[in-house]
């Protein structure tokens, strides 16, 4: 591939990303509101949001990590997006591979503790150590789930792992020939978008928006964004795991949106677990039905 | 007449002729007005009525308005009922806390001249000594329409640049915290350091400094880093 035409892609790819992860918020908060019986915000409302949290007049640091912080919760998602094959587009997919793309997927999490840490409020303090809590929750039955899936395919190249399900057909895809591990794979999803079940590091009225709580301005903007790009990563490596990806950009934007809004229609229907209930949730039933997937695999 | 003290600050317009000169200010401003996080500050009777204003009967979400937890992130502040002298005090730490440009919106008759509470010795009658207030919303209580119908034209005021009283706090900061050192006592002194900031921002004003601020300098400690020590408040078993 000419090096132009990379560059292209890997310029185009975070966009994409950022303008369909927007929507996806935008999913996300009509669904609350339709479940609340509400109207919800307007279709630009996630765009108001951050245009106007940068536009602030002033913009509270707490020092350099503070901000670097910010850069490194958006970095590691932005630097996923391009290892994130999509209709038409590669990327590095193919030299990256599944498991480059979990690291730079726990990335944001660390990025926030450095940032959280230098503003040294106690109710950011319990938050991130919930967030990590909950990672160390959550990863255990996604590595699971996307070592089993890379075992089945017989590679960790997510490029050849649509390709193959693609060439075969619905009955090849993920969620039928391995529905065990598309199972705990759901759940494990859900616990890493940190939505309410399992919300136990923003919960607002108990630590005030955790890791959130000294963010103004561009930094929280920073954060909004992040969430976009949170929205998009796990719901577009769930359709490439288990539903063949996308041929064109109408189906797969359909399978992420779709798979995005099963574990956001749950959430609004749940109150918040505690961090012990998590981690024993997370590791009894998507870890137990994640291992039986595997046995099945191999 | 808080609004007329604010000094305009001249901008200088670069490319008249242009009508895309300022288009990315008014983009700026359109998105604030369309995206408003509320701080409310729940003191009084008021905040009944902000329930219904956000859920499912009159749902303040599809105007935008959305309620935040922390001052940090918030852009009004929601006052909303009587301001004890106690009270204030926080109200005060938490306005300055926030990130400019911010409003302040003072529900119900307390915040505009006491209300029922007139009489008593332990509330601040107006709110807007204290602080530059954008917006009340008069009554007892008002109901969730009149609420909306009020931030509605806050929004209408955002959009077309009028409302920036909160530029009035740095430029007049004399004034308003003469009159916090009139309540709280002349050692009065808040963690956030609004002239520092007023000059950083360039939003220093003819009020700025004074004879109050003079008051304050004098005995106001310099702000350190708060120390990071486990243990810090443990003291020896009580018996």
């Amino acid at each position: 591939m000419a090096p132009i035409e990379l560059l292209i892609e890997l310029t185009l790819m975070p966009l994409i990303a950022f303008i369909v992860g927007m929507m996806m918020v935008l999913m996300m908060r009509r669904i609350a509101a339709k479940i609340q019986r509400r109207i919800g915000p307007p279709f630009f409302q996630p765009l108001y949001d951050i245009v106007k949290l940068h536009g602030k007049r002033t913009q509270v640091s707490h020092g350099l990590i503070h901000d670097i912080g910010i850069v490194m919760a958006m970095g590691g998602y932005i630097a996923a997006e391009t290892l994130l094959p999509v209709p038409g587009m590669d990327g590095i997919a193919e030299k990256g591979g599944l498991i480059t793309l979990l690291y730079l997927m726990m990335i944001p999490s660390l990025g926030l503790a450095l940032g959280v840490g230098q503003c040294a409020n106690p109710n950011g303090s319990i938050g991130i150590a919930r967030a990590l809590t909950a990672m160390l929750a959550y990863d255990i039955p996604l590595v699971i789930v996307i070592f089993g899936v890379a075992y089945a395919a017989g590679t960790t190249n997510l490029v050849e792992i649509i390709a193959t399900q693609q060439a075969g057909g619905f009955a090849t895809w993920g969620v039928i020939e391995m529905p065990l591990l598309a199972i705990a794979g759901l759940i494990a999803m859900h616990a890493s978008l940190g939505k309410q079940p399992f919300e136990i590091y923003i919960a607002p009225a108990e630590i005030a928006t955790g890791p959130m709580v000294e963010m103004s301005g561009k930094y929280l903007g920073g954060l909004f964004v992040m969430q976009c790009f949170q929205l998009y990563t796990t719901s577009v490596l769930y359709v490439s795991l288990f539903l063949g990806g996308g041929t064109t950009w109408f189906d797969f934007l359909i399978k992420s949106f779709l798979v995005l809004a099963i574990p956001v229609s749950i959430a609004y229907l749940f109150p918040r677990y505690r961090t012990e209930d998590l981690l024993r949730l997370m590791w009894k039933w998507p870890v137990m039905l994640g291992l039986i997937g595997l046995a099945f695999v191999m | 007449m808080v609004m007329s003290r604010i000094q305009k600050i001249p901008v200088v317009e670069e490319k008249k002729g242009n009508p895309l000169a300022r288009v990315f200010d008014d983009l700026v401003r359109f998105c604030r007005s369309r995206s408003l996080f509320i701080l409310h500050y729940c003191t009084g009777c008021g905040a009944i009525e902000l329930p219904p204003a956000m859920t499912s009967r009159f749902d303040m979400e599809r105007l935008g308005i959305q309620p935040m937890v922390s001052p940090r992130q918030a852009d009004i502040l929601l006052i909303t009922g009587y301001v004890s002298i106690k009270t204030l005090k926080r109200v005060i730490l938490t306005y300055e806390q926030m990130g400019s440009p911010k409003y302040v919106v003072g529900i119900c008759s307390c915040t505009v001249n006491g209300g029922m509470y007139w009489q008593s010795y332990a509330t601040a009658k107006k709110l807007d000594e204290y602080m530059p207030v954008d917006l009340y919303i008069a009554g007892c209580m008002p109901r969730p329409e009149a609420v909306i119908s009020g931030l509605q034209k806050l929004m209408d005021r955002i959009k077309s640049g009028e409302a920036d009283s909160w530029q009035d706090y740095y430029q007049n900061y004399d004034y308003y915290l003469g009159n916090q050192q009139k309540l709280f006592g002349e050692d009065w002194q808040t963690p956030t350091d609004i002239i520092t900031e007023a000059k950083h921002y360039e939003l220093m004003g003819e009020g700025t400094l004074g004879e109050h601020t003079r008051l304050l300098e004098q005995h106001q400690n310099p702000l350190e880093a708060l120390e990071m020590r486990l243990g810090h408040n443990i003291k020896e078993p009580i018996e």
